[in-house]
């Protein structure tokens, strides 16, 4: 599934919508105002200029916007916002994740996507159609019964895999359903995965992909972000992939600051410097 | 049968210089300290010290529901367990939850879930655990504080945060902020959180006797001590990012990426 | 790492696999070294004695409660000390509620042998009156974060709480049991410093103070404890085997690293001054 190509996984995060599109945009914003706001602080008592936007409500009175959470307060257009700084992963259609298969049955695998529900990965969503439907009569033999089994069971995937899903559909009732189809998806062979915050994924992706670029080129690395907050990434070896967590860790815990991705590329360069890496 | 027995029940609340038995006035707070995120494996934590309390609370979720039957087709649910340490207090307490450990849980769940969206997360759980590992009164006031702190830490969407305190009556004086002797050995004591964001009283008991203006008076009494309680938990949830901001604001810049 | 559930990823074992085979671990240790050790002693107001230790991301609160009450029939002029352990659900995912389990009291049972057997209580300077009033200490491990080796970091907590102990002393007068105004400190009961040394096996490769992911990918585990010349206790868990020749590899590496433990953490500084 072309785990060993050079994946420059900054193309890979599509934009599915222009919520999405702000998101990455949030971190970076030049007149962001970073000021930090936690529960129940009023962010402002003018509810005729401004309305409550993401992460924000009114007060009991409607003579308030207050903040739900902890985070950066940000003004865009006539909405006030608040962008997270703290939170946990809920899937969304589209959402690109790093799923770890934790069950199966003959009929489908169970994943922890880091969510509150399991993700439910069928057999058929593991298997590239080929243009003819290989089950509408035209029997081309062996090679269609083959498809037919794999699109039946759950040979493919076991107990421990990792896998690189994208979530098709999210819903209250249902458990999200995942593919593996699709460019980059599929199963890891090699690297690690960590976490971190779901809200500070943005900060590690940049601005078009700034910063995401800049720990691959600096660090000669693979790495896969996805949406909560699982990373996969493969280094040249150990010491370089020990850097590398530690920048997406620093990154993360100053995702609130300016000027983070020269900081951060002058941190890299100082240590590669300092543990005799190349 | 322990050998010293720890004077619980003091002749005088009060000092010959007028000041209370640690040396606070009467509407002094003991010292406190809150800090959160100090359980990394947790989803949300907090600690919190007030006084000789030392109080852990750190949050798991949204998580699926065990038992099972316990889960509710239309929302979240949020379960409180506060427990205490056997070497929190002077007598050693034996190690399973007791009768008042669960009381508390349950006046600490019923101040806390009014603040929460658990509409928007059916069928899983919210599971704060509250570890008292030393105990020197008010404890259920701190747990609600420090179980708030551990909310928002965590990421929980809320309406606002939660502030607990005990006020009460010693030797015929009304104070804010019992210590332990001052919880046994008093006339009256008033445990009461308020929800910021309708500023109400969310939390409330009373033991004691008190007449009508006295209550009065305990009432506003408390609702100035609770504006401090709640400055300090904004603070702490603050101080870290605002720490990391300063640090790097004072290098070339503030241009941004 | 990933946040570990249940469940640790197969390239994640193979990750820590591979990198132990260089000798390297994914923390950057050698294979025979410890994270950092934090101690803090005597913390806890209500406690006879307590301790707040850290290993790497491993936290343990231990505390120290006292009563006073018969000796066993057997043991008449000797006090009695008991270890438990909690793995409390604040501590992990993957602790759950309700009564001590296997992993608790195999914790609580590991660090009472690891002190009990290096003699490592007075246990006769703990009693009042023959055959009739002993100290019966208390000693509760309560796992605030878990990170991995448990043990030695619950073997240090609870050999510190010990050292800072300040117990009221107690004799049989006039009105029977009464309070002499002093104090037993851990000088006095406390007479050697046991250390517990434990190491994970992955394969063929032996590691010592596993962090988390290698404690859960570990097939087997071995915890040594040992004086300042003796080896007191040991305990094998886990379904690898261990070879003879490792066995007496991994006793002669603890006895070093133990000694050289002993010094730098130095705990007879928190004996308290009561």
């Amino acid at each position: 599934m072309g785990n060993d190509t050079k994946e420059n996984s900054f193309e890979e995060v599509e934009k599915t919508s222009n919520d999405e599109d702000e998101e990455y945009e949030d971190f970076e914003d030049d007149e962001a105002s970073r000021e930090i706001v936690v529960p129940g602080e009023v962010l402002t008592e003018d509810t005729k200029t401004f309305m409550p936007g993401r992460g924000t409500i009114y007060n009991k009175e409607r003579t308030k916007i207050i903040s739900l959470n902890i985070g950066l307060k940000q003004v865009k257009r006539n909405y006030i916002n608040v962008i997270p700084l703290r939170g946990f992963y809920t899937p969304r259609p589209g959402d690109k994740v790093i799923a770890l298969v934790i069950d199966k049955n003959p009929v489908k695998y169970r994943c922890d996507i880091g969510a509150k529900d399991f993700g439910t990965l069928k057999p058929k969503n593991t298997i590239k159609r080929s243009k003819m439907g290989s089950y509408r009569g035209g029997g081309r033999g062996s090679r269609d019964r083959s498809q037919n089994n794999e699109e039946s069971n759950t040979s493919k995937f076991d107990i421990g895999d990792i896998l690189i899903v994208k979530i098709l559909s999210a819903d209250r009732l249902n458990q999200p359903e995942l593919t593996t189809v699709g460019k980059y998806l599929g199963k890891r062979n090699n690297g690690v995965v960590i976490s971190i915050d779901p809200p500070k994924i943005p900060r590690i992706i940049g601005r078009n992909g700034s910063m995401i670029k800049m720990l691959n080129n600096l660090t000669n690395s693979n790495i896969f972000v996805t949406q909560n907050g699982r990373i996969w990434l493969k280094g040249e070896d150990l010491a370089h992939e020990r850097l590398l967590i530690e920048a997406i860790q620093k990154i993360a815990s100053e995702a609130h600051t300016v000027g983070l991705t020269d900081r951060m590329q002058e941190f890299i360069i100082n240590e590669k410097k300092k543990r005799g890496l190349e | 049968m322990p050998l010293v027995i720890k004077d619980e029940y003091p002749e005088k609340l009060f000092r010959e210089d007028g000041k209370r038995l640690d040396g606070r006035d009467l509407t002094e707070l003991r010292p406190i300290k809150m800090e959160v995120g100090v359980i990394n494996n947790a989803d949300g934590s907090a600690y919190l010290e007030w006084g000789n309390n030392k109080i852990f609370a750190a949050v798991y979720g949204p998580r699926e529901v065990h038992p099972k039957h316990l889960a509710k087709p239309d929302r979240g649910i949020l379960r409180i367990f506060y427990r205490m340490a056997t070497f929190s207090v002077f007598d050693r307490k034996r190690p399973a939850p007791g009768r008042r450990e669960k009381e508390i849980s349950m006046i600490v769940s019923d101040c806390l879930e009014p603040i929460l969206f658990l509409e928007l997360y059916p069928g899983t759980s919210f599971e704060v655990f509250i570890e008292v590992i030393d105990a020197d009164g008010g404890t259920r006031c701190a747990s609600t504080t420090v179980a708030a702190l551990a909310l928002a830490d965590a990421g929980v969407p809320m309406k606002s945060l939660v502030s607990a305190i005990a006020v009460g009556k010693i030797d015929g004086k009304r104070v804010v902020d019992l210590s332990g002797i001052e919880d046994k050995a008093g006339e009256a004591d008033l445990p009461i959180a308020i929800t910021w964001y309708n500023e109400e009283i969310s939390l409330l008991q009373f033991d004691g006797d008190m007449d009508l203006e006295e209550m009065n008076d305990f009432l506003n009494l408390a609702e100035e001590a609770l504006k401090k309680i709640h400055q300090i938990q904004l603070d702490s949830l603050k101080s870290k990012y605002i720490a990391i901001q300063e640090e790097y604001s004072e290098e070339k810049g503030g241009k941004g990426d | 790492m990933m946040d570990v559930r249940r469940i640790i990823s197969r390239i994640e074992k193979n990750y820590i696999t591979s990198n132990l085979k260089k000798e390297e671990r994914i923390d950057g240790r050698g294979l025979w070294e410890y994270r950092d050790f934090t101690i803090k002693a005597d913390t806890i107001a209500s406690a006879e004695g307590s301790a707040d230790v850290t290993l790497g991301d491993t936290r343990i609160i231990t505390g120290l409660k006292y009563d006073v009450g018969e000796p066993f029939p057997d043991l008449p002029d000797e006090g009695v000390a008991t270890v438990m352990a909690e793995l409390l659900p604040l501590a992990s995912p993957l602790f759950e509620r309700g009564p001590p389990d296997e992993q608790s009291i195999e914790l609580a049972r590991v660090v009472d042998r690891g002190i009990r057997h290096a003699d490592c209580i007075q246990t006769q300077k703990l009693c009042i009156k023959e055959k009739e009033a002993v100290y019966i200490l208390f000693v509760d491990i309560y796992v605030i974060n878990h990170g991995g080796n448990l043990i030695d970091a619950g073997g240090v907590s609870a050999l510190t709480t010990l050292l800072s102990a300040h117990i009221p002393q107690g004799k049989i007068g006039d009105n029977g049991l009464e309070w002499t105004g002093k104090y037993f400190t851990g000088k006095d009961i406390v007479k050697e410093l046991p250390f517990i040394l434990t190491y994970g096996k992955i394969d063929d490769m032996i590691f010592l103070d596993p962090n988390l992911p290698e404690e859960l990918i570990a097939e087997g585990r071995i915890s040594i404890s040992v004086t300042e010349d003796k080896i007191t206790s040991i305990q094998k868990s886990g379904v690898a085997t261990f070879s003879i020749d490792e066995i007496k590899m991994l006793c002669k590496k603890s006895m070093e690293i133990g000694r050289k433990l002993r010094k730098e953490l130095n705990l007879e500084q928190y004996i308290s001054s009561v």
